[in-house]
């Protein structure tokens, strides 16, 4: 067990592409983080780069108490488990499992042993004999992590183990390696573009974009306070509404604009927010979540006039909710997330999701009155893209 | 989609397999092929077979005689045919092994190598793109009076360097190793390319040296190549033809390999015996397919073992 600490790391390649900024990291013993991102974030070359398999241009890591910037990859204590999972194809399951023990010099009595209780643990018992290309992929993939847990290593680190799954087959197999991570309690760092499988396994999880760190957080707070745009739009999904709009102070009363749309705000919720009154009346960005919206027909006790009125352009009924897909307006947001699809439209009609109850009769054509949880709203600078003064400090940019 | 009107006309489609196929598209795809078979194989072999069993002389072309086994008799009881087989056998045995392990060798150098692989990978194919003949002469040129190695060995040792019945052999095995090795090279070099990083990495993190690496990583995922190009050596090296004619011609008949003892026996102006070069060319195709046997029982279990 150990602790894994990055120091200023930056990894600059030959041919002077930047790929990771100043990365500093800190993953606690026994920690399961998570490190997100778009596609050619850089969040692989870190962990690369922790596993040896990459050189660290500048900067320190180290795993304990031991700097380990230029010790071989079997020598810093870690296993790695890969997206295409890297098995040995002429090896069988039990000599896949063994391998790291046999190139150790481990006594066979006792690396069949080691590798019969990892493999009691992955439930591979009856595969040992087989060869992996006759194994399914969710067992070929608990072949890799066998691999890596015989080893007893202080650290794992996982690139996209899941990412070659079939859905069904990832949400299960999530679920496991969280719950055999927590039960050997080896210090984990896991690498996705799956904010869902970010969300869902790790203790923290670290959001990354263009080789710089957005935000370290536990989920939640991840979640409720995002310190800036992007976080705020590549975690959730469906993502946050984010567009342009003003807050206006009228005497006592405040009030958001989007657009043409004006929604009343409570001054103890602006209050909260410190650092929108230097911001009065200057476009800003306000975000809402899809949950944070509702058919007002259905919940017309809702104050009236936080309200939006829309025409629903798509409707899609999942069975626990209806998503609904609307414009406003109000002029669009870039994230800055490569992968989202065309978010600007024509940059003045801003689309908006919203997360009905099931129980909305709202079709396709209809206009209609969506209710909008005040409480929950987000406000973003429009220049720096960072959060307005969030209730609690946790921001690292 | 565009076997048209004849597939849907009732009564002609057949179950050949699992496809239904009419008889005419099944034939109109077969026929070229097996045409071309029999024309290009089974006859000659026929043709061979029938006039090993003949006395016919390439003077007297037109007037065969059937002798039976008379031939085959004669063959092995030839010296000149049993020397010819061991250079042939020395010849496989030295040149396939050599030309593999340095194809390997410099396949790995060059899958390390960055920046300007291809003007590499295209000087080390050159060999393998010279006219053969030409690239005997060339080399043969090397070790004549005047050539420079020869001239190296005279300023050395103070002997001038000459062709020995001994050393020919091995001048021979060496051009051939050279003119060879770059098959094996690029099909190394090929088979490299799609060996996926993943598990190169993962050895590494597993512990692996660049030898355990070799064995456990590298040479499994080349295994097919390595069978491939070993089967395409052997048939090759046993069939050996230009450069013992170029570099032995009619001086060193103890470095004629099968090849060259039968074109000398079949078609020489003066002595030609057609008969008995067939028959030799018989015994030829039966001596490969010996050879081969412990490769292709070796890739027909490969075979079978992928698609169970």
């Amino acid at each position: 067990m150990a602790t894994v600490s990055l120091n200023n790391v930056n990894k600059v390649y030959p041919n002077g592409f930047q790929a990771v900024f100043d990365l500093s990291l800190e993953l606690v013993d026994g920690e399961f983080l998570v490190l997100v991102g778009p596609s050619g974030c850089g969040k692989s070359t870190a962990l690369r780069m922790i596993a040896g398999l990459e050189e660290i241009s500048s900067g320190d890591l180290h795993i304990g108490d031991r700097r380990v910037n230029d010790v071989e990859p079997k020598d810093r204590d870690i296993a790695m488990v890969f997206q295409n999972y890297a098995l040995y194809p002429q090896m069988s399951v039990k000599d896949n499992i063994g391998f790291p023990l046999r190139l150790k010099k481990v006594d066979k009595a006792v690396r069949e042993d080691q590798v019969g209780n990892a493999a009691g643990i992955l439930e591979l018992m009856e595969q040992l004999d087989k060869k992996p290309a006759t194994l399914s992929g969710g067992q070929r993939q608990r072949v890799a992590m066998g691999r890596a847990i015989v080893r007893k290593p202080s650290v794992f680190l996982m690139d996209e183990p899941l990412s070659n799954l079939d859905a069904k087959l990832r949400v299960q197999m999530r679920a496991e390696i969280a719950s055999i991570q927590q039960d050997l309690g080896v210090t984990t760092l896991y690498v996705t573009h799956d904010q869902v499988e970010a969300m869902t396994m790790g203790d923290r999880v670290a959001v990354i974009k263009d080789g710089v760190l957005q935000q370290v957080a536990d989920p939640e707070t991840l979640y409720s306070e995002p310190s800036n745009v992007f976080v705020a739009a590549f975690i959730g999904s469906p993502s946050m509404n984010l567009v342009e709009g003003l807050v206006t102070k009228d005497g006592d009363h405040y009030s958001v604009k989007l657009g043409s749309q004006t929604l009343a705000v409570p001054s103890s919720i602006i209050a909260k927010f410190p650092g929108l009154d230097g911001q009065l009346d200057t476009p800003i960005i306000v975000g809402f979540r899809p949950e944070d919206l509702d058919d007002a027909a259905i919940y017309a006790e809702h104050p009236s006039d936080q309200r939006l009125t829309a025409t629903i352009d798509v409707r899609e009924a999942l069975g626990a909710e209806t998503l609904m897909h609307f414009k406003i307006d109000a002029p669009t947001v870039d994230s800055g997330d490569p992968d989202a699809l065309d978010e600007l439209g024509d940059g003045n009609h801003a689309r908006i999701t919203a997360r009905f109850t099931p129980k909305s009769k709202a079709k396709v054509g209809d206009t209609i009155g969506i209710n909008v949880d005040v409480t929950a709203l987000h406000f973003f600078d429009k220049t720096t893209h960072k959060a307005i003064s969030p209730r609690k400090a946790d921001v690292t940019v | 989609m565009c076997s048209g009107a004849a597939s849907r006309r009732p009564g002609t489609t057949i179950l050949w397999g699992k496809t239904n196929v009419t008889k005419r598209t099944f034939w109109g795809f077969t026929i070229p092929s097996v045409f071309v078979m029999v024309v290009l194989m089974v006859v000659p072999l026929v043709t061979t077979v029938w006039l090993s069993l003949n006395q016919l002389l390439l003077r007297d072309i037109k007037s065969p005689k059937f002798i039976g086994l008379d031939n085959y008799r004669e063959v092995l009881e030839d010296p000149e045919f049993w020397a010819a087989v061991r250079f042939t056998l020395l010849f496989v045995a030295v040149t396939v092994p050599v030309q593999m392990v340095l194809g390997l060798a410099i396949a790995l150098l060059l899958d390390k190598v960055g920046r300007g692989r291809s003007i590499y990978l295209a000087g080390l194919l050159l060999p393998f793109i010279v006219t053969p003949v030409v690239g005997t002469l060339i080399y043969k040129d090397l070790f004549d009076r005047g050539g420079l190695v020869a001239w190296l060995w005279e300023v050395v040792t103070d002997d001038p360097f000459v062709i020995t019945a001994t050393n020919v052999k091995w001048l021979i095995i060496i051009q051939s190793i050279w003119h060879v090795m770059p098959f094996a090279m690029i099909t190394f070099f090929a088979g490299l390319q799609s060996l996926p990083a993943e598990r190169v990495e993962a050895a590494q993190i597993d512990g692996a040296n660049f030898l355990r690496n070799l064995w456990h990583v590298i040479l499994p995922h080349l295994r097919v190549l390595i069978l491939f190009v070993a089967l395409i050596s052997i048939m090759d090296a046993y069939r050996v033809y230009d450069s013992v004619f170029v570099f032995a011609g009619d001086r060193f008949t103890e470095a004629h390999t099968l090849q060259v003892y039968t074109v000398e026996v079949a078609v020489d102006p003066q002595i030609g015996r057609v008969g008995k070069g067939n028959a030799i060319g018989v015994l030829n195709v039966l001596g490969i397919f010996v050879v081969l046997i412990p490769f292709l029982v070796v890739s027909y279990k490969d075979q079978i073992k992928e698609r169970t």
